[in-house]
């Protein structure tokens, strides 16, 4: 029928690949980067990052990106930055602010509608790079500004600054949804939360960390449950790990297909980013990924946040502690457990059975 | 129902002789101390006969002839109902509820839960009660749930060695080469004992047995030497039978007068075999005086009247409704309303009818046996006075979920990595104004070209290798370091998933071999060896961990067990690596012979050759590792008890 009338020409979908959102998670655990400085200096790893952002953009006109801090205590936006109307108006009336914007959220300046007034022109710069550039400077010092000596802590709060990414992703898909497909009438919110549903012309949203210091296992709990929702959304989560040891970002981008790359070499970080973390979602399809082929799947107690080789799991609860909880009972959800000959450290009941044994010899 | 019982003296004492209410014993009260305990109690599964005086007899007494489980005397009770109006009553409901509960006991069935509405279940109840006290699935099913039973099971254990050829390897692999201290029979109880659903499974397997089956089309005439031959067995005669009533019926009328063999034979060239069958009955047939008979007789019509016999009357019959509103299934609406002949497609009546009552014999598995029968969830919910129901009782076992930060916070910083060491020895202030210098450099220069510090002429390749320390951020080293990390992970990835290159992406022309260059012979051994390294450090974990003194010993010889694995690895490691210098032996003398032939010498990269030892490690790896983990385990055990006992 449509073939008939010509209506067909209507419906017809784009071609084009879908536009990507990439949210960057930067770890930026001030001694990390300090103990760092000598092979990659933050400068060099930010310059690095910014022409791989460019890269990003340049693909394709709609693509978008997001840069967020996972700082010692707190996470934050590094781009695009809540613009200091909004968060006024958000802070002061929540009334205006749902009048305001699409729901009631800060509105977040992003650069094609931004106004450039506050960044100098530069002939030889491309304004939108050049936009993101020097957001992201100027957010960077203003945090670092910001910390003061006490609050250093020798880790991240990953667990934030993945809980962060989600909600912009949440909010972005909806928003692009909404401008392209509002002539479907499809609701928006449904999109995001039925991953079977996926429409060709969704945004293609993925996260990368870029992972400095270690000592993640008191977070995860939080952790797993932001990768569950990745996994879920089919979000991919890659992991470019220039120094320190987590086990659960590891898990984090085998779980959600994502890519892990620890570096080798972190002086050519250019490189890496380029070669292993450009490609968006829809090329990785036609591509083997350069991520490592061993995964750690070991877990962090919860009793005592040690990641545990041999754990004992709540059959309830699924909890995990490292060792037989005291009198059997969960300490999560209070259930108690028959634990059935495993009772007692491996190695003492060893030793016991050993002294036995050598006062039968005796 | 209420339990039945009666007065009734037994030695010459009055009391109540009453069936307990699951009917499964039976016990006599004396009424002289009032509350008193039963003297007496008979389990009914010892009962072995029941006797009663005739009911002409004006005295009512009940014999019970019992024989206690394990002894060969058995002892008599006889009661005499004192009863002076009901004795005969009282004791004809005891002795029915009793004999009722001996022929379950006996055919070995449990007793029917719901035996009160007994009077109104339809005729499906019947079928299913009668299905589900099938002796044999009683019993069987019952035998897959016991662990135990399963793991003494040695004929089921031989059984399924046999139809699984690599649990059959493993088991006789590991067999061989179990440590001398170990008895046969505690290796197979180790063995079996992490393969119980296996077992089970294999049980299950084994008791599923073939259903009925429309066996009229299966009987087939065959033609031997001119004359047509039929051959059918005990169990088809069996199941035409019971399929068909009517044959039953016939055969009882004539058989006598005509042989069996005759019978079978008239009865196969009848027309009414071809009606049974639901073929089209032609004049060219050849007739029968005897069984032509029954051809008019309706095998359906038949039914139909015994089933509604014992149904409902049609005036309260809502079902009736159903069976006869034909659009329901979606058919045609039934203008007529007469049943249609016989005569006009025989074969799907015949089918149907046929296909109804094999399924009434076949119990379904996807029912909740404990569901009202012929009545659905949603008409029963329906049909329910919602007003005279109170709230339905949580049937939940509600989870407490505490606050698990407590657990974090109460000993933070118990756990310190290495990096916190590291960062601890760093002086804050000075971090973070080092950080914010950096920072204003790189705000300063906005020129990421040279930020970015990567220079395209730069021909310095290999300088910076040597003084990488010097090296700066995107020199040509780190970056062609980068990229040969990146590749080599591609490649390895790659060789990972075989089943990626095979499936959508249309890029892989070659497939990896999954023998990682092993011949095959020896990628057996390894993958035996594997297999029986860990079952044995299986064995080892469950020894070790089990907390039991007396499997000291044990574990003692299972540590040696595993040391001999480690050697039986390397055995595997040495032999393909001698496999892989036959190859390579193998290419030089091609290239030898190449080069007298023609002169040209061929340059060959015999390192390349894959599989040998190099291979053989890369696989086993994981469990070498493994293996040294538990000697480690084990010594640093033995080492620290040793130190106890001085």
């Amino acid at each position: 029928m449509n073939a008939v009338d010509g209506s067909d020409h209507y419906n017809k979908t784009s071609d084009e690949p879908p536009p990507s959102l990439l949210t960057i998670i930067l770890d930026t655990n001030a001694h990390a980067w300090a103990l760092l400085a000598p092979t990659l200096p933050l400068s060099a790893a930010i310059a690095n990052l910014l022409v791989f952002i460019n890269a990003h953009l340049a693909f394709n006109n709609s693509n978008k990106v997001a840069i967020i801090a996972s700082h010692t205590q707190r996470a934050e936006f590094l781009y695009p930055i809540p613009s200091e109307d909004d968060s006024r108006q958000a802070n002061g009336s929540t009334h205006n602010g749902a009048q305001n914007g699409l729901d009631g959220d800060m509105n977040m300046t992003d650069g094609n509608e931004a106004n450039y007034a506050a960044t100098a022109d530069d002939a030889n710069h491309y304004r939108p790079f050049r936009h993101i550039q020097t957001t992201l400077l100027s957010a960077m010092s203003k945090l670092y500004k910001t910390t003061s000596p006490e609050s250093l802590t020798p880790t991240t709060s990953i667990a934030g600054a993945l809980t962060l990414a989600l909600t912009y992703i949440n909010k972005q898909s909806i928003a692009f949804s909404t401008t392209t497909s509002s002539k479907t009438n499809a609701d928006p919110l449904l999109a995001p939360s039925d991953p079977n549903s996926i429409q060709p012309a969704t945004l293609n949203p993925r996260i990368l960390i870029l992972s400095v210091s270690g000592d993640l296992a008191h977070q995860y709990i939080p952790i797993m449950n932001t990768i569950f929702a990745c996994q879920r959304l089919t979000i991919p989560i890659d992991i470019c790990k220039i120094a320190g040891d987590s086990v659960f970002l590891q898990q984090a981008s085998d779980a959600t297909h994502g890519t892990y790359i620890a570096l080798t070499h972190p002086r050519g970080l250019l490189q890496y980013l380029m070669l292993g973390f450009l490609p968006d979602q829809s090329s990785r399809k036609y591509l083997v990924p350069p991520t490592a082929v061993g995964v750690d799947f070991r877990a962090a107690c919860f009793c005592h946040r040690k990641v545990v080789d041999v754990g004992f799991v709540c059959s309830i609860c699924l909890s995990i502690f490292c060792s037989p909880p005291e009198g059997a009972v969960c300490l999560t959800c209070g259930t108690y457990l028959q634990l059935g000959e495993y009772g007692g450290k491996p190695a003492v009941v060893a030793k016991r059975k050993k002294k036995r044994k050598k006062g039968a010899d005796e | 129902m209420a339990p039945s019982r009666g007065s009734a003296a037994y030695k010459k004492k009055d009391g109540t002789l009453a069936v307990s209410k699951d009917g499964q014993s039976v016990s006599w009260t004396p009424v002289a101390p009032p509350r008193s305990e039963p003297a007496l109690t008979l389990p009914v599964s010892n009962i072995t006969n029941l006797q009663q005086t005739p009911a002409t007899n004006s005295k009512v007494m009940l014999k019970i002839f019992a024989q206690a489980s394990g002894t060969s005397t058995s002892e008599t009770h006889t009661f005499t109902f004192t009863s002076p109006t009901t004795a005969r009553a009282e004791a004809d409901t005891i002795r029915d509820a009793l004999s009722k509960t001996i022929q379950i006991i006996k055919s070995g069935g449990a007793p029917p839960a719901a035996s009160g509405g007994a009077g109104g279940s339809s005729a499906a109840m019947a079928i299913a009660s009668a299905v589900s006290s099938n002796p044999r699935a009683g019993a069987d099913s019952r035998a897959w749930y016991d662990d135990e039973k399963l793991k003494k099971d040695v004929e089921l254990q031989q059984s399924i060695l046999k139809s699984n050829p690599s649990l059959s390897k493993t088991f006789m692999e590991s067999l061989r080469t179990k440590p001398e201290s170990i008895s046969s029979s505690q290796f197979t109880a180790q063995f079996w004992s992490t393969r119980v659903h296996l077992l089970r499974a294999h049980a299950i397997e084994k008791n599923q047995t073939r259903g009925a089956y429309n066996v009229l089309s299966s009987i087939k005439p065959m033609t031997v030497d001119n004359a047509t031959r039929l051959s059918i067995s005990k169990e088809q005669i069996q199941l035409i039978f019971n399929q068909h009533s009517l044959v039953k019926r016939v055969y009882d009328e004539n058989v006598p007068k005509l042989s069996e063999e005759a019978f079978w034979s008239r009865f196969f060239q009848s027309r009414l075999f071809k009606k049974l069958k639901g073929e089209r009955i032609t004049e060219a047939d050849p007739t029968d005086n005897v069984l032509d008979k029954y051809l008019q007789y309706d095998d359906d019509a038949e039914r139909a009247k015994q089933l509604m016999a014992s149904h409902v009357p049609h005036i309260i019959d809502v079902e009736g409704n159903e069976q006869n509103h034909s659009q329901r299934k979606g058919n045609q609406p039934d203008l007529t309303m007469r049943p249609s002949s016989y005569d006009r497609v025989p074969i799907i009546r015949t089918l149907n009818s046929l296909s109804e009552k094999i399924l009434s014999h076949v119990a379904p598995n996807d029912i909740d046996p404990s569901l009202p029968i012929g009545v659905d969830e949603e008409t029963f919910n329906e049909l329910a006075l919602r007003d005279l129901q109170g709230d339905a009782a949580e049937n939940r076992v509600i989870l407490n979920i505490k606050d698990q930060s407590r657990f974090f916070n109460s000993d933070k910083g118990s756990g310190v990595s290495a990096d916190a060491l590291l960062y601890a020895k760093q002086d804050p202030v000075k971090v973070l104004r080092s950080i914010l210098s950096d920072l204003a450099r790189v705000s300063s220069n906005t020129n990421l070209d040279t930020a970015i510090g990567v220079d395209d002429d730069s021909d310095s390749d290999y300088d910076d290798e040597s003084n990488l320390k010097k090296g700066h951020v995107g020199s040509k080293a780190s970056l062609s370091g980068a990229t040969a990390q990146m590749l080599s992970a591609v490649a390895q990835q790659r060789a990972q998933s075989d089943d990626l290159s095979a499936s959508s992406s249309g890029f892989s022309t070659v497939q990896s071999s999954s023998t990682s260059g092993l011949s095959a012979a020896i990628f057996d051994r390894l993958s035996l060896t594997h297999a029986t390294t860990t079952e044995f450090l299986q064995h080892f974990w469950s020894a070790f961990l089990s907390g039991d003194p007396n499997r000291a010993d044990e574990i003692g010889k299972l540590f040696e067990t595993l040391n001999r694995a480690m050697d039986r690895i390397k055995a595997v490691a040495t032999d393909a690596e001698a496999e892989r210098q036959k190859e390579i032996e193998k290419l030089k003398k091609q290239v030898q012979d190449l080069f007298e032939r023609t002169g040209k010498r061929r340059r060959m990269d015999y390192e390349s050759t894959p599989g040998g030892a190099k291979a053989v490690d890369q696989l086993l790896a994981p469990t070498v590792k493994a293996i040294e983990v538990a000697t480690k385990q084990y010594k640093k055990a033995l080492a620290q008890q040793s130190e106890e006992n001085g």
